[in-house]
């Protein structure tokens, strides 16, 4: 499903800075992986390049048989748009817009009739117990509850790969555990390719596999 | 449509003034431009409408310019068989003395012969007046009016009314009313038939006609008879169909037309500009939405659009506003433009129906919509380019890079070699508004590169003043190129603009005021009317002699001024007596031996030229110029160029004598009057009034009289430019306004963290403070920089294409000097209503969600 081979990425700055150095991966249709290592190690550098978010200075980046080297912005977009959804730490809902109308966002994106996408939403909204609250603001919120409005925007178009950059980093103990079994649970039932980056061993743990990045090198695949 | 819906339309809801604002620079545009081409066409289509209905069935008109022709030549063109009518006409505009009614149009037939072109059809009087014109040729006091007129003034059959003629007020008698429409509907109503004999006398036309009206033969074409006419009556007379005069008013009012249209694009350049910003800010506050969006799979296509189709809507609504707004200004602005005309052209107008041209609202409304989304193009295009990843991580901006900085030097070094080619070796006048156009853009593209060295140059004084503060504010212009360089381009192009309409008011009022100084000099003019361009009423030159035995008076010179045409365009004849100016406001030329040009004027040897005139037809000393009198072509050489304000199309200046033989005419317009020394102008001028009065029509004018007169003309024509200047001046603060905005929220991270280390809420306020002072200055040096560029551009453009008129180049210091305190303190209180916000409650809301570290 996701392959990476000998991938690098360089930014180049005053100092130029490897952020990930030849990173050779393989991760089947239907895992779930965390991705752990310190701050500066290249783990949301190594979620963007799998997202199709930045591109890599070396090596290929396959998702679902489909190279992203040398793809145009917009063909990585459709990649994107097609194969990919994204859960932020700070969950990165627009403001203005209600519950439904955010997670309906990415399928009028796509070019969804209205009624449509309308009803996906409010189906998500319910998977993630959120029914209830469709026509409220983010602000209107609880933090754990604005996460699982992200989720919902992610699932929206079931897609077969989720990218998550610290889901819970952002939680408290107690709401983060809620999250983390939310998303085990759709992993579950929905069966997409799961990558969480995280700094809490207890996400980390929950995952079958786990990869350690440490200065931009792969240092460790941990299979449970 | 859903992703307005859902993106734009919260953001409009959020930012009502700004969008409002945003707004308003397309509704100021469209409204200038409609506003002022309906109130042209107004008084174009007036201009029209009164030919048209008082030609009536007149196939051609014979005209010799303003100054008229002697009646023989009607019996001359009556004796050709293509003429089956020619009747003479003479046309005036004239004061009635009736209060509030402006100018009547007097329109002097002869109507024994004129009911076979004009339809008399009368509403009540005397039909014995039509069916016998000798009743009305008895009666030279008799007029007959429009029903409209005499309904608007409580007027009747046999009511008397007064009206000004060449011997003072005078009354006359209404002997019939016209019935409504058609030919009494010209000139909205205020029109007067009278006899052209009558007309002669009352209006001091000597024995002389100003047109004639011709129907050509049943079977002959109209173009067979113009033809026969001209040969008949040569070069001197104009023969074309009535239409024809309609293009002569046009090409006379060109360079209002001009005008006109260079406001109203000056006005859409700032919109352009008001669009621009707000799209940037608009950009820069939503990047974290664009960030979210492209994540979410929004193509980079999709962002473009969604910022065109914004601007498209704003420009649509704008438009359509402006569009509402410029026919509402259209209904004032007629007035103003008929009044103007009136006072620099001589020519009366009353444009009282301001039509709403639907072509014309439709091209206003796509102009402002196309300007909307030209200018929202660049940010739109950035937009589109924002970095996903960048723009999730909270804090981050795209710097501009070093490469990308180098290619536009590069690219700025490569146009301004094109526009200093341009300048050397370009001739044409493609060549050189493709110059200025390199200039404009190579100043564009080298602006980021200029501020950053600005910035840096202007870091060790920052820092000096504040260590900590000034350091930090120069490093945020330092390094954040991309977000300060829009502003200080729109700042530089704006002030650019600012210093070349103030150079080119400037520098016209100084010329104007050193031409009033030496060409008109005299103590006295005696005119016919208080507007010194109105030759309705002439005097008889034995008024002359007659003057100079007034105590007191030791000079008079006749003028004597009629537009003519030259090379298929209207141009002033003024008739002096060279040797008298020569003597008494001698100029220097501009081109020409002083001795040479006086001398051989005076001998009617050759004319003497305005600099305007030979800038736009290329004249030069020694070539010669052929000038259609009525006793044929007139070739005399140039011998001299002089500096000359008198017409905008330009002046011929000729001896009396060559003016008197070829047009045969000896009638004074104005009469310039030196006083002998010790006598006093308050006690000649009486004395002047006290001799002709009730014998003649004059007005006595003081030399300062004549001064404010023509500079208050000369303020009223130089007021749009004011106006434009102090838009371009709103447009540079709006600039600063908005870049303040766009760095505080780049920087919440920033100045988060500032707060965070232990600065206090002041220092941060100085930071931002010294940054808007930077900008300011920055902005301030480009713009006076390009500023001097501009200049000398648009004085060209002036000389080369709208009056041609030369004036010299002279940097507007003293404004330039006004603009750095302005600029600098309006930077200052634009960034001390900004801090008010960040210091305060502001900071603290956003605090929770800065990140720290």
């Amino acid at each position: 499903m996701i392959r990476l081979a000998d991938v690098s990425k360089r930014f180049n700055g005053k100092r130029p800075v490897v952020a990930l150095d030849r990173i050779t991966l393989a991760i089947d249709r239907g895992e779930m992986v965390s991705i752990v290592g310190p701050s500066g190690s290249g783990k949301s550098t190594l979620l963007n390049l799998i997202g199709g978010l930045d591109s890599a200075t070396a090596g290929e980046v396959v998702i679902d048989g489909r190279k992203l080297s040398g793809l145009s912005d917009d063909g990585l977009t459709r990649v994107r748009r097609d194969k990919i959804g994204f859960i932020f730490q700070f969950f990165n809902l627009l403001p203005t817009l209600s519950c439904l109308e955010n997670v309906s966002l990415p399928l009028h994106l796509r070019g969804w009739p209205k009624r449509k996408a309308r009803a996906r939403a409010g189906e998500l909204l319910d998977l993630v117990q959120l029914g209830a609250r469709v026509d409220h603001l983010p602000d209107e919120l609880s933090g754990g509850e604005r996460q699982r409005v992200a989720i919902a925007r992610a699932l929206s178009i079931y897609p077969p790969i989720l990218l998550a950059d610290e889901p819970t980093g952002n939680l408290d103990t107690a709401t983060g555990d809620g999250i983390l079994t939310l998303i085990r649970d759709l992993h579950a039932r929905l069966g997409a390719t799961m990558l969480i980056v995280t700094h809490d061993m207890t996400v980390a743990t929950s995952c079958p596999r786990t990869i350690v990045l440490r200065d931009g090198r792969l240092v460790e695949d941990r299979r449970r | 449509m859903m992703l307005l819906g859902l993106i734009s339309w919260p953001y409009v809801r959020r930012h009502l003034v700004r969008s409002l604002l945003t707004t308003l620079g397309i509704v100021l545009g469209v409204a200038v431009f409609v506003g002022m081409h309906s109130a042209n066409e107004a008084v174009l289509y007036a201009f029209h409408r009164t030919v048209d209905r008082i030609a009536g069935a007149t196939h051609l008109q014979v005209s010799a310019g303003e100054a008229g022709f002697d009646e023989e030549v009607l019996e001359r063109v009556q004796s050709l068989p293509e003429v089956r009518v020619a009747v003479p006409v003479i046309e005036a505009a004239v004061d009635t003395g009736l209060k509030g009614q402006g100018s009547l149009l007097v329109l002097a037939v002869d109507l024994t012969g004129d009911r076979s072109l004009r339809d008399y059809d009368l509403e009540s009087g005397d039909e014995e007046l039509i069916d016998d014109p000798l009743v009305f040729l008895a009666q030279p006091d008799s007029l007959m009016v429009t029903p409209e007129f005499a309904e608007r003034n409580g007027l009747d059959i046999n009511s008397r009314m007064p009206m000004w003629t060449m011997e003072g007020e005078k009354q006359f008698t209404i002997r019939a009313v016209m019935r409504s429409g058609g030919l009494a509907s010209a000139f909205g109503g205020n029109l007067a038939i009278m006899d052209v004999y009558a007309a002669q006398k009352v209006f001091g036309r000597g024995r002389k006609f100003d047109r004639i009206d011709v129907a050509v033969t049943e079977g002959v074409t109209v173009e067979r008879a113009r033809v026969a006419i001209q040969r008949l009556l040569g070069p001197g007379f104009q023969v074309g169909p009535p239409s024809s005069r309609g293009q002569e008013f046009e090409s006379l009012v060109s360079v209002y037309s001009i005008t006109a249209n260079i406001s109203s694009a000056f006005a859409l350049f700032i919109g352009m500009f008001i669009i621009y910003n707000s799209f940037a800010i608009a950009v820069t506050q939503r990047r974290s939405e664009i960030g979210i969006l492209r994540a979410l799979g929004a193509t980079r296509g999709q962002v473009r659009t969604l910022f065109l189709v914004e601007s498209g809507i704003a420009g649509f609504v704008g438009s359509l506003v402006g569009a509402m707004g410029g026919i509402l200004l259209a209904r004032g602005v007629a007035g103003f433009i008929a009044g103007l005309l009136q006072g620099v052209y001589g020519i009366a107008q009353r444009a009282d129906e301001v039509a709403t041209e639907p072509r014309l609202i439709a091209f206003a409304i796509g102009m402002g919509m196309a300007t909307s989304v030209l200018a929202a193009w660049l940010p739109a295009r950035n937009a589109a380019r924002v970095d996903p990843v960048q723009a999730l991580q909270k804090g981050k901006y795209q710097v501009l890079s070093a490469g990308e900085n180098r290619i536009r030097r590069r690219a700025a070094a490569l146009l301004g070699a094109g526009s200093v080619l341009c300048l050397l070796f370009g001739r044409s006048g493609w060549a050189f508004y493709g110059g200025y156009a390199l200039t404009v853009v190579a100043s564009l593209l080298l602006a980021p590169s200029l501020a950053l060295w600005l910035a840096e140059a202007l870091r060790p004084a920052l820092k000096w003043i504040r260590p900590v503060e000034g350091a930090l504010a120069a490093d945020s212009l330092i390094q954040a190129p991309r977000r300060t360089s829009g502003t200080v381009a729109a700042l530089m192009l704006s002030l650019a603009q600012v210093i070349g309409l103030a150079g080119i008011a400037r520098g016209s009022y100084g010329s104007i005021v050193d031409w009033l100084a030496t060409a008109l000099n005299p103590d006295l003019f005696i005119t016919t009317s208080q507007n010194l361009a109105t030759r309705t009423f002439h005097f008889p030159e034995s008024m002359g002699p007659e003057l100079r035995k007034i105590p007191g008076i030791a000079d008079v010179q006749m003028v004597r001024s009629a537009r003519v045409t030259f090379r298929g365009g209207p141009v002033m004849v003024v008739s002096v007596e060279i040797a008298g100016i020569a003597k008494r406001a001698r100029r220097r030329p501009v081109e020409g031996n002083e001795r040479d040009m006086y001398r051989l004027a005076a001998a009617g040897e050759g004319v003497i030229v305005s600099d305007n005139l030979a800038e736009l037809h290329q004249l030069h000393v020694g070539d010669v110029l052929e000038i259609a009198a009525p006793t044929g072509l007139l070739r005399l050489p140039v011998v001299g160029v002089v500096l000359d304000w008198s017409d905008q199309l330009g002046t011929v200046l000729m001896d009396r004598s060559v003016f008197t033989r070829h047009w045969r005419d000896d009638l004074v317009d104005i009469f310039r009057v030196y006083l002998a020394p010790g006598a006093s102008a308050p006690d000649v001028k009486s004395r002047i009034l006290e001799r002709f009065a009730g014998s003649r029509r004059l007005f006595v004018l003081t030399n300062r009289d004549v001064r404010d007169y023509i500079l208050r003309l000369t303020n009223q024509w130089l007021g749009l430019t004011y106006v434009q200047i102090a838009v371009a001046v709103l447009v540079a603060l709006l600039g600063i306004v908005n870049t303040l905005t766009v760095s505080i929220i780049d920087r919440r991270r920033e100045l988060g963290v500032l707060q965070a280390v232990g600065a206090l809420r002041h220092q941060v306020r100085h930071t931002i403070w010294m940054e808007a002072i930077a900008v300011g200055t920055v902005g301030l040096v480009l713009g006076l920089a390009l500023g001097s560029v501009n200049l000398y551009y648009v004085l060209q453009v002036a000389a080369r294409d709208l009056s041609g008129m030369r004036v010299a180049y002279g940097f507007p210091v003293t404004l330039a000097l006004w603009l750095v305190p302005i600029m600098l303190g309006a930077s200052f209180v634009s960034a001390l209503v900004r801090t008010r916000r960040v210091g305060g409650a502001w900071l603290a809301r956003r605090g929770a969600r800065i990140r720290v570290g």
